[in-house]
């Protein structure tokens, strides 16, 4: 067969499509429409862009990767001598990220040279570590006993109603993560809510809106 | 070479005893109350104005209704104590107190003068004040009517330096009619009525003489021992624990040749531990000491889960040198080595405080190599809590130290004999060692003289929930709970009557209105089917259904169980459904005896602490409260609904 170098006008633009994996997709398509097959000139000129990306997604990964290792070794260096340490290093890594991310999990595990799920089995006994990226903003509903006897339940239904989401989820606009305390200590305050780190003491239901209207835009209104 | 304590209190008083000064009481309650705010203002506008009188940062006096609390001394008028100052009465405060000498009209707490003297006013012009408020909680409030008729009755009579009359914010005394309080002579009249104002004017203010009728006689309540420095000091700052004879019991320990006369001062003082099993201090240090071994651990478990209790964190934050001195005192008792705060991770400021006050005490040598030259190392570290409630169970905090699951172990072995790294460790509550250099310094004796039968000494509690005034109290052990709940923190809010009041949380009991006359102590709450727990007391009033009440806290100890032991998880699950079947008003006869008997299977068959307690709140509310549970048993669907809607509408609902 004749090969069709200069027989396909899409070649000569290929690389125009480089950057947005969306269009390459649908030339690929259309051109497999009109031919019934993908030249070989084209595959191969595609293949050649996969390559670079993928040299791209390496040194990418490489680098997160030797920063988690940094990070890990940093942690090791200041409890490794400790006993009985991993709870405190667990509690760093949540500081730095907001939540304890796999990967650093995966490399601590390597680094100090114990198994994965006796660092899990840590982590999944402690409410207080999350294991996925919290939302935006946080919004705690303090469930101590004061604040449930002053009604913290109706506004924890409320939240519930407004959010979208029950406690110990984020919306799914990354904006909020709602979650359930025990007791933050300000049982002259109650029924206490904390958003962002304020509390906010003998909020009513009907409040609820508009405290966390100021911080960010909330689903559905009251 | 021990601490130049001199020097040290020196420099401190140098700049802090000016005849003027202003303290904020900065704890998490007050901050999210405003006090931050307020603080930051007032150092801005003394800053600014370069105002006679110095800011100051302490902790929490407890008075948790009043946040923020302010405690104010100026050169022309007597030092007094402020509640409800909101950031935006700061410049107002300061006005008042340096340009007008002046007190502000609503904001004084009355009858409060806890720690030092206050510094008599120069030139022994003390100005009189007499302060009124109406006690009652009907709604005629007669306060204004006493303080114009004082104010005309002054008027007409006193014509040099007359006392000025202000409105109180609170009186620390309920349901005593309208109380007035004139500090310069230290009496309080209480009852009083129109008729009486003539003769408080002629009699006191103007002869000084007491009116015996109206006075008011009965001490306070109160007795600070644990609590003595919370609120009075900064926190943040050793020289002013330092001033107070802070560390002056851990010396004296740590330069004598044996720990026995500690022990025995403690033995004295009857001082049981105050996490809530009691168990005598002076006895657990000793078996601990006398266990042969070359490392030994000393633990403060700071882990307060309980739910609706500060105590801890109060101290924590208020006082974190009293803390750290009894530890060191336990550990030089005993021998450690090594000491531990487990503190929760959720007091991000007590955590703060209590690191600072450690990096204080590691500079001036009291942690750390050869303890004040005398060749005693021991180090001290901070273990975060990472929200788990059994990990203030002592195996299970042993657990978490080493970085396991908080997974309790059957006892014994105790922690005393086999317990970190399986070496002897003592464990012992933060109040327990806040207290210990108070009553070494005040003698075992004279602080056993306190208390009642077998609980000797004081107890600090949080009194929250439906009560008038959520704060934290110190009271002699054998006060009766009426006296607390009525006496010191004013009954109910609103017009409800006090139902119960719960004591010891999530592993303690309801104790109802009738029996509201027994003394606090261990063995009496125990006696209620409650337990003295860590100190949270819970006031619940006529609109509180119990059904709801015991499905709360065991729904908190279903959520809280690790799940070792099958009692505790099995048990404490299959009951909560019992419950949740109730109340949805779908209950049988025969579900209350098998909840009785699921009941004590976990009492007995638990493992630790938790499981065994987790009943108790099931139990106690069955023991004195069954016509409630026959109530939806009886009434059904129906019934529950009803009581559901009542209870999201806030409404009043009046349980049979």
């Amino acid at each position: 067969m004749e090969p069709r170098t200069n027989t396909l006008p899409a070649q000569n633009h290929i690389q125009d499509y480089a950057d947005d994996e969306a269009r390459l997709l649908k030339l690929l398509e259309d051109i497999e429409e009109h031919h019934g097959f993908i030249p070989k000139a084209i595959a191969d000129e595609v293949e050649k862009i996969l390559e670079i990306k993928r040299d791209r997604i390496n040194t990418l990964r490489t680098r997160i990767e030797s920063q988690v290792r940094k990070d890990v070794r940093t942690y090791i260096d200041r409890w490794g001598a400790e006993e009985g340490n991993l709870i405190m290093i667990l509690h760093e890594i949540q500081n730095q990220h907001g939540y304890v991310p796999r990967n650093v999990v995966m490399e601590l595990a390597r680094e100090m040279g114990i198994r994965l799920a006796r660092i899990y089995e840590v982590l999944t006994f402690y409410h207080y570590f999350k294991l996925v990226p919290p939302g935006k903003h946080n919004c705690q509903v303090c469930l101590g006993t004061a604040c449930y006897l002053k009604g913290s339940a109706n506004l924890e239904a409320e939240l519930e109603r407004m959010l979208g989401i029950p406690p110990g989820q984020t919306t799914a606009d990354r904006e909020w993560h709602f979650e359930i305390v025990r007791c933050i200590g300000c049982c002259g305050l109650a029924p206490a809510l904390v958003v962002d780190g304020k509390t906010h003491g003998k909020v009513m239901p009907s409040e609820l809106h508009s405290i966390l209207s100021q911080t960010a835009p909330v689903g559905n209104p009251t | 070479m021990k601490i130049d304590r001199q020097q040290l209190i020196e420099r401190t008083y140098a700049r802090k005893r000016p005849a003027a000064y202003i303290r904020v009481g900065l704890d998490t309650g007050g901050i999210a109350a405003g006090a931050s705010l307020l603080y930051e203002r007032l150092k801005k506008i003394v800053a600014e104005k370069h105002l006679p009188i110095e800011v100051e940062r302490v902790g929490s006096l407890g008075l948790s209704y009043l946040d923020p609390v302010v405690e104010i001394q100026s050169a022309t008028l007597p030092r007094l104590f402020y509640g409800h100052i909101q950031p935006e009465l700061a410049e107002e405060l300061l006005t008042a107190h340096l340009d007008r000498h002046e007190v502000l009209d609503r904001h004084v707490i009355a009858r409060f003068d806890p720690g030092e003297e206050s510094t008599p006013v120069p030139n022994g012009k003390t100005p009189q004040l007499v302060f009124v408020l109406d006690t009652d909680t009907d709604e005629n409030d007669k306060t204004d009517f006493i303080l114009f008729s004082l104010r005309e009755e002054i008027k007409r009579s006193i014509a040099a330096n007359p006392p000025s009359v202000i409105r109180a914010l609170d009186m620390r005394l309920y349901n005593k009619g309208v109380v007035v309080w004139i500090p310069h002579l230290g009496i309080t009249y209480t009852h009083v009525l129109a008729p009486d104002v003539t003769r408080i004017v002629h009699q006191t203010l103007i002869k000084g003489e007491v009116v015996e009728d109206l006075r008011f006689k009965a001490p306070d309540k109160q007795q600070r021992v644990v609590l003595r420095n919370c609120g009075l000091i900064d926190p943040e700052r050793i020289e002013d624990y330092l001033a107070v004879d802070g560390y002056q019991a851990f010396e004296k320990v740590l330069f004598a040749p044996s720990s026995d006369p500690v022990i025995d001062e403690l033995k004295a003082s009857g001082l049981r531990g105050r996490g809530g099993a009691g168990f005598p201090t002076w006895l657990k240090w000793k078996i601990t000491r006398d266990v042969p071994s070359d490392i030994k651990y000393v633990v403060c478990n700071g882990d307060e889960g309980d739910p609706g209790a500060f105590m801890d964190r109060s101290v924590l934050e208020s006082d974190p040198h009293s803390v750290i001195e009894g530890l060191l005192i336990a550990a030089r008792c005993i021998g450690a080595t090594t000491g531990y705060f487990y503190i929760r991770a959720e007091y991000p400021l007590a955590i703060k405080r209590m690191q600072n006050a450690l990096d204080q005490a590691k500079e001036l040598g009291l942690i750390g190599k050869n303890i004040l030259g005398s060749g005693w190392d021991f180090d001290m570290k901070i273990r975060l809590g990472a929200g788990a409630f059994v990990c203030g169970e002592e195996t299970a905090l042993i657990a978490s130290i080493e970085g396991k699951r908080g997974s309790p172990s059957p006892r014994p072995p105790y922690p005393s004999v086999s317990g970190l790294w399986g070496k002897p460790t003592a464990i012992n509550n933060v109040e327990t060692l806040a207290g210990i250099p108070a009553i070494l310094q005040m003698g075992g004796a004279s602080y056993g003289a306190i208390g009642h039968e077998q609980s000797r000494g004081t107890k600090v509690f949080a009194v929250t929930g439906k009560v008038r005034n959520a704060q934290l109290i110190e009271v002699p052990m054998g006060t009766t709970l009426r006296d607390i709940v009525y006496e010191i923190c004013g009954g109910c809010q609103g017009k409800a009557a006090v139902k119960a009041v719960q004591t010891g949380g999530p592993s303690g009991g309801v104790i109802p209105e009738a029996k509201l006359d027994s003394p606090v102590s261990y063995e009496s709450l125990r006696d209620l089917g409650s337990i003295m727990g860590s100190g949270g007391m819970l006031v619940m009033d006529e609109n509180d259904c119990m059904v709801d009440i015991a499905k709360f806290y065991l729904k908190f100890c279903v959520d809280e169980s690790c799940g070792k032991c099958a009692p505790c998880r099995v048990g404490g699950y299959q009951m909560l459904q019992l419950l949740d079947k109730i109340a949805r008003g779908m209950g049988e006869a025969s579900d209350v005896p098998l909840i009785r008997s699921i009941c004590i299977s976990m009492q007995n068959a638990s493992l630790c602490g938790l499981g065994q307690t987790a009943p108790n709140p099931v139990l106690s509310t069955l023991r004195y409260f069954e016509s409630e549970y026959q109530a939806y048993i009886e009434g059904g669907r129906s019934y529950a609904r009803k009581m559901k809607k009542l209870r999201e509408g806030g409404e009043v609902v009046r349980i049979p």
